[in-house]
């Protein structure tokens, strides 16, 4: 006689092996390894990406008249992404086969490392970054003269009384100091915004697996 | 997760939560991962039980809740076109019952749309109609008819087979 599926099912389940239950035992390794995996491909994504653009702008650069903003650009930039390359390969040293909880530690000593050398990096590398452009500007050609001096006649003709020191005027020097200065002390706000805009969901990720460990620990 | 609230909170109810995980993936690895999912987000929503429904109501609505999540999140991934009912995936050999029969509804199930699996595995275990709706979050009306519909649908499916 055929059996209703309501039968089947109730038939079905009281065979043994039916309904063992999968153990809990990995899923925090799992988790931890995917969100860690998911970090590193996007730091070397944004490792090329860097490099990719650097290249691309020392290029650039030159067709616009500003090859001293790309090379100071280029050698910047290049030296930020050895340091982060090396860092990098610290990660990569990392144990997988430790407890979810050591390698999320390690990772996370890793990360703040990290953070702090490029927060030193980002006291330099703004201003250098904003010092590049000034300069590339400035000596940017406009028909046969650099646009600096060009723009120092014009203010002159203008402002005849204008300070000068070293060719610059003085109030022009002021700003460009003053912008410098902020750069470099808001350097590391900037670069926490930055990473936290790249980063900010994988770090988040990893904040709540480490509470819920931590928490399991406890 | 704690092993005493595993054994207390979690185990009594294993068996639909296997049940419905088994429903909603085609291998032992998925499978695997769903029902260890469902057992971290139970424990990481206990704290927000708030005794207005049965604990078990709870657990069922939780499971649920991320089985179709992690069917929708594999279905992005793939990027794979699927109808309201279907699911073409074949199922993998060694994942399966040792009972035929069983085998053979389970696959017609895993035809049914991801609401319509719901229903009728609660069905199967012999959930109210209240309790359905609630688990669902639909109108406790419509359940019977609609157990009904499914139920002609799965024995089409399971007749279309056996033929």
């Amino acid at each position: 006689m055929e059996r209703s599926i309501e039968t089947i099912w109730k038939q079905g389940f009281l065979k043994s092996n039916a309904l063992v239950a999968p153990k809990i035992n990995d899923l925090y390794n799992q988790k931890s390894i995917h969100i860690i995996a998911k970090f590193k491909r996007m730091f070397k994504i944004n490792l090329i990406a860097i490099v990719a653009f650097s290249f691309l702008f020392l290029v650039i650069s030159f067709f616009i008249g500003i090859p001293i903003t790309g090379i100071i650009f280029f050698v910047t930039l290049s030296v930020l992404v050895v340091i982060n390359k090396r860092l990098l390969n610290d990660l990569e040293k990392i144990d997988l086969g430790a407890s979810s909880y050591q390698y999320l530690k390690a990772f996370n000593q890793w990360k703040n490392k990290q953070i702090t050398v490029n927060i030193k990096i980002s006291r330099v590398f703004y201003p250098i970054i904003f010092l590049s452009m000034i300069l590339g500007f400035w000596f940017k050609d406009a028909e046969g003269v650099p646009l600096g001096e060009r723009l120092v006649d014009e203010i002159l003709l203008g402002f005849p009384d204008t300070y000068l020191l070293f060719g610059i005027p003085v109030i022009g020097l002021g700003i460009a100091v003053l912008i410098l200065g902020l750069l470099a002390f808001f350097g590391d706000r900037i670069y926490k915004w930055d990473l936290n805009m790249v980063y900010g969901g994988v770090f988040k990720k990893l904040e709540e697996l480490m509470k819920d460990i931590e928490s399991l620990r406890s | 997760m704690s092993s005493d609230f595993y054994k207390t909170s979690i185990l009594p109810f294993a068996g639909i939560i296997i049940k419905l995980c088994r429903a909603y993936t085609n291998s032992q690895q998925d499978f695997e991962d769903y029902y260890q999912e469902v057992c971290l987000q139970i424990w990481r929503s206990k704290d927000n039980f708030r005794e207005e429904s049965q604990w078990s109501t709870w657990v069922y609505r939780i499971s649920l809740n991320v089985c179709l999540t992690l069917l929708k999140k594999k279905k992005n991934n793939v990027q794979h076109f699927v109808s309201d009912s279907i699911t073409v995936e074949e199922t993998e050999d060694n994942y399966a019952f040792s009972d035929e029969s069983l085998n053979l509804l389970y696959d017609a199930i895993r035809k049914l749309s991801e609401i319509d699996r719901a229903i009728i595995m609660l069905y199967l275990e012999e959930k109210s109609q209240k309790e359905i709706a609630e688990i669902i979050g639909t109108n406790p009306n419509n359940i019977g008819v609609r157990v009904k519909r499914i139920k002609v649908r799965l024995k089409k499916i399971l007749d279309g087979k056996i033929n």
